[in-house]
């Protein structure tokens, strides 16, 4: 239930206790259209988030959502500021304050590995489950990291600019393609 | 019917299989478990739904759900598609509640460019997407008491929402899926006799409510089979991201129409319908009485309608500028969601969906964890989802 | 008469066959079709009205002609032997019932004095057919739904006994023809109490025994499709599932009214009524208990099995053996004026 609107944290406020929590281990905090946006670290990230959970005035307890973003193709091809290429995206809600946080964890595009906030949000079982197998991040401290969506020997990660979507291409069915076939075994 | 007077006695059933066996015959039972595929085809679950379920006798002991048997790729395809593809193929995600899902990204859209809707425009998204809202949860008692054997309340249901959908078909010219928003506004005026069969509609629906009430909320078999079944608890349902009926009924007051309102919902005098208790009952409880708050948003908003124009100042090619922004609102199941990220271009660059299903399934093995057999299909029930939500 | 016919003994049993074969399946067909029309207006539509014309009357039948087109599927891990006789468990005593079931005085297929004896041990036959056509179907959900289903048979037996044990303690007889010729207008409320109580029970018995709804966790419960006959394809599954269902539906409601409602006699004793052959205070009085067991399913959500089971064991049972003891000292120290 939310608070009424004078127990609950400001949005400045927020913001000014979370820049003296956690300063310098947190980068570009802002206040973007009314919600706050900030860019963690992979290894400081459970520790924020546990901290945007627990501590008193701000009860980020609501797991909104996690996922993957891929900006390698973001902007021009020759601007000066790219962002960084393959992060992930994570966003709280507070019921008691109605405040929104929006986490940005880059995430290195060759070795792509963040840990796992699923002990503090169960709910980011399904969605790490997700993100790994469309954009091919490890998420290490996952119980089960399996895909969701897509069968168990699917190739590639779809989530990623570089999996192009075929438009007109037809992708052969992988399996058997009658049923002698399928009776002898094939899928 | 208040909530107090629903309560019933004894129901204790044992749920430990260890303790079962002890109490059967005293000596060391030896029982296998056994394991029980529930779908993907099975007329219990809303569509292709999986659950892998390990029983112990009558009791589960683990229920892994398995989706994905509807996956489409959202994602990828909207990344390759303008604003308004993306209005008509965003709107077959929950396709029970077809305008609510257009909604998001249309908000996203008018924050980032910064338009500002007209009134009329506002009040008439209001009317629509409370409509729909009606017709989603009338659907869900239909088939919550199709599920539990009361075969009639389907029919009932239906023929409240043929009404309604007939009040929609005239205004956007479909049933089910609309494509009526449009960056700025909406896509074109009502046409007249609009408001009255939507009234009407609205109306019946409000007058014939006490008798949905009786012959399911009030009946004894109904309340035996839903109390006390399928707890979810309330830090669980935050920790999970639960949202909607099903977290309402779990003592979770909020609602995004009344914290954070978008469109005029600040402008209407309706009640946020929570229960105490957690269990299939006070779920499906919520789900009856949100109908009433809806038709008053309908009566209200048809009342104080005003007149002008119904779309805002919009460029003729819609980019939005560059920037993100994640805009959530109200989804008859949930908390719908859409994140956008745009890079200046026609298309979206990322546009990550939030459904409200998927977080509210990803709790499901938690609530069914040591119940029975034959509970389960009350909770599945109870538990209003939508496959094309989960599996976008 | 007035002219003497003399049948041999096996004609008359080939004759007494013949009304058989002729009957079951017309009632079933009469109350199948009446299920549809009842449930459809209670659920606000219309219910069959094409297949014959005349408002759908030929829906059973068309339906009966599409299942004979059907393709007979066995399970290939299937018990073939066992999974066939099943059928024969269930279908046999369902008709076995209508032999002691008095329309009318002297019409009756068979007066056995041990009439209702004979019918409550017939028609637990079945539940052997039902644990045989789930165990031998190779399908986990078949396998649950039969054990359900015996579980829930053998448990509404006993108030079925029982209550029908209330009205021979009543009557004085076994049969039939003397429970209808004992029992005295009004029918149920005298002796007060007790025969409207054991009918109650007995009604609720019956609707379980013959897992209808509220009672049909064995059989429609969403997760287990049709439970026990989920395997059971074409006229196999009619012969199975749907015929005895209905045709004991129709001998339930038949039997209900000849021990409690007083079978042919007339509603009211009074003079005029006396005209009307008993055939048509038989046929309305089921036709009145057949309408309550059909307006019950469309109503009511379903019970779950273990509350299922405590109605039985700890709410009808207890009734019903109690309902002996009243019953008995009743007839042992009733005034005979009061009787």
């Amino acid at each position: 239930m939310t608070l009424s609107a004078a127990e609950r944290t400001s949005i400045e406020d927020a913001r000014a206790h979370l820049e003296r929590e956690f300063g310098p281990r947190v980068k570009n905090l802002d206040i973007v259209h009314g919600q706050l946006d900030l860019t963690a670290e992979p290894h400081n990230l459970v520790e924020l988030v546990t901290f945007l959970r627990d501590a008193s005035g701000f009860h980020f307890r609501f797991f909104t959502f996690l996922s993957g973003v891929d900006r390698s193709e973001f902007g021009p091809e020759d601007a000066e500021n790219k962002p960084h290429p393959l992060e992930v995206l994570i966003h709280l809600y507070s019921p008691d304050n109605v405040l929104h946080v929006n986490v940005h964890v880059p995430v290195d595009p060759a070795e792509p590995e963040c840990p796992s906030i699923s002990k503090v949000f169960l709910g980011a079982l399904w969605h790490e489950r997700e993100c790994h197998e469309m954009y091919g991040i490890h998420f290490e401290g996952h119980p089960s990291l399996t895909n969701l969506y897509l069968p168990e020997d699917f190739e590639g990660h779809p989530g990623l600019k570089s999996f192009k979507l075929p438009s007109r291409m037809v992708k052969d069915w992988p399996g058997a393609k009658d049923p002698e076939e399928a009776a002898a075994g094939g899928r | 019917m208040s909530l107090d007077e629903k309560r019933v006695t004894d129901q204790t059933p044992v749920h430990d299989p260890a303790e079962l066996a002890k109490m059967v015959s005293g000596a060391n039972l030896v029982t296998e478990q056994m394991v029980l595929n529930v779908g993907p085809q099975h007329p219990a679950t809303h569509g292709v739904f999986r659950l892998l379920a390990t029983i112990d006798g009558e009791v589960l002991v683990d229920a892994q759900p398995i989706i994905g048997y509807m996956h489409r790729g959202y994602e990828k395809l909207v990344e390759a598609r303008d604003y308004r593809q993306i209005t008509n193929l965003v709107s077959r995600m929950d396709w029970l509640s077809g305008i609510n899902n257009e909604l998001p990204m249309h908000l996203c859209l008018e924050e980032l460019m910064e338009i500002e809707v007209p009134e009329r425009a506002q009040y008439l998204r209001v009317v629509m997407c409370e409509m729909n809202r009606i017709l989603n949860h009338l659907m869900f008692f239909a088939s919550f008491g199709a599920e539990l054997g009361a075969i009639t309340p389907t029919f009932y249901a239906f023929r409240e929402r043929e009404d309604i959908q007939f009040a929609m078909e005239m205004a956007t010219g479909g049933r089910m899926h609309f494509g009526f928003f449009r960056p700025g506004g909406i896509r074109e005026d009502v046409p007249k006799g609009f408001f009255a069969q939507a009234l009407k509609g609205v109306r019946q629906v409000m007058a014939r409510l006490n008798q949905y009430e009786d012959l399911l909320v009030g009946n004894e078999i109904f309340k035996q089979r839903t109390i006390d079944i399928g707890h979810l608890d309330k830090e669980i349902a935050y920790n999970y991201g639960v949202s909607g009926p099903i977290a309402r009924g779990s003592d979770i007051g909020f609602d995004v129409r009344k914290d954070e309102p978008y469109l005029v919902y600040d402008r209407f005098d309706f009640n946020v319908v929570s229960a105490p208790n957690g269990d299939c009952f006070d779920r499906f409880w919520v789900l009856i009485h949100e109908v009433v708050e809806s038709a008053k948003i309908v009566e209200q908003a048809i009342e104080d309608m005003p007149s002008g124009p119904i779309m805002g100042k919009v460029p003729r090619v819609i980019q939005a500028p560059e920037g993100e922004v994640y805009v959530r609102t109200e989804n008859p199941l949930g908390e719908l969601g859409m994140y956008l990220i745009s890079d200046g271009d026609r298309r979206p660059y990322r546009l990550k969906i939030r459904t409200p299903s998927y977080n509210n399934v990803s709790v499901l093995p938690h609530v069914l964890k040591g119940q029975m057999v034959a509970d389960m299909i009350a909770i599945l029930g109870s538990f209003f989802f939508v496959l094309g939500d989960i599996d976008r | 008469m007035p002219f003497e016919i003399h049948l041999t003994e096996w004609q008359i049993l080939f004759v007494k066959l013949g009304i058989i074969l002729a009957l079951v399946p017309t009632m079933t067909l009469v109350a199948g079709y009446a299920e549809h029309k009842v449930m459809a207006h209670l659920q606000h539509r219309l219910g069959p009205m094409y297949p014959g014309g005349f408002h759908g009357w030929a829906i059973l039948l068309a339906d009966g002609l599409k299942f004979l087109y059907k393709e007979d599927i066995i399970p290939e891990r299937a018990d073939k032997r066992v999974f066939s006789l099943a059928t024969f468990a269930i279908f046999v005593p369902a008709v076995m019932v209508y032999l002691v079931i008095p329309v009318d005085r002297t019409l009756i297929i068979e007066d056995l004095d041990v009439g209702i004896f004979y019918l409550l041990a017939i028609s637990s036959v079945s539940t052997i057919g039902i644990l045989m056509a789930g165990w031998s179907s190779a399908n986990k959900y078949a396998l649950i739904g039969a054990l359900r289903a015996g579980a829930q048979l053998i448990a509404y037996e006993l108030p079925i006994v029982l209550s029908a044990a209330v009205v021979v303690m009543l009557s004085g007889s076994l049969s039939l023809v003397d429970i209808v010729e004992a029992q005295n207008w009004p029918f149920l409320l005298w002796p007060p109490g007790i025969g409207l109580i054991a009918f109650l029970v007995f009604t609720m018995a019956g609707v379980a025994e013959l897992t209808r709804p509220p009672f049909d966790m064995p059989v429609a419960e969403s997760e287990i499709i049709t439970g026990a006959f989920t395997e059971y394809s074409g006229m196999r599954f009619i012969f199975s599932y749907f015929f005895p269902e209905v045709a004991n539906m129709v001998a339930f409601a038949a039997i209900g009214a000849t021990l409690f409602l007083g079978g042919y006699q007339p509603i009211v004793p009074l003079e005029f009524l006396e005209v009307i052959p008993g055939i048509v205070w038989f046929s309305l009085k089921t036709a009145l208990m057949l309408f309550v067991f059909l307006w019950i399913r469309p109503t009511f959500p379903r019970l779950r099995e273990d509350q299922l089971q405590k109605f039985a064991w700890k709410i009808l049972i207890p009734i019903t053996l109690a309902l002996i003891l009243v019953a008995g000292a009743w007839v042992l120290y009733a005034p005979e004026a009061v009787r």
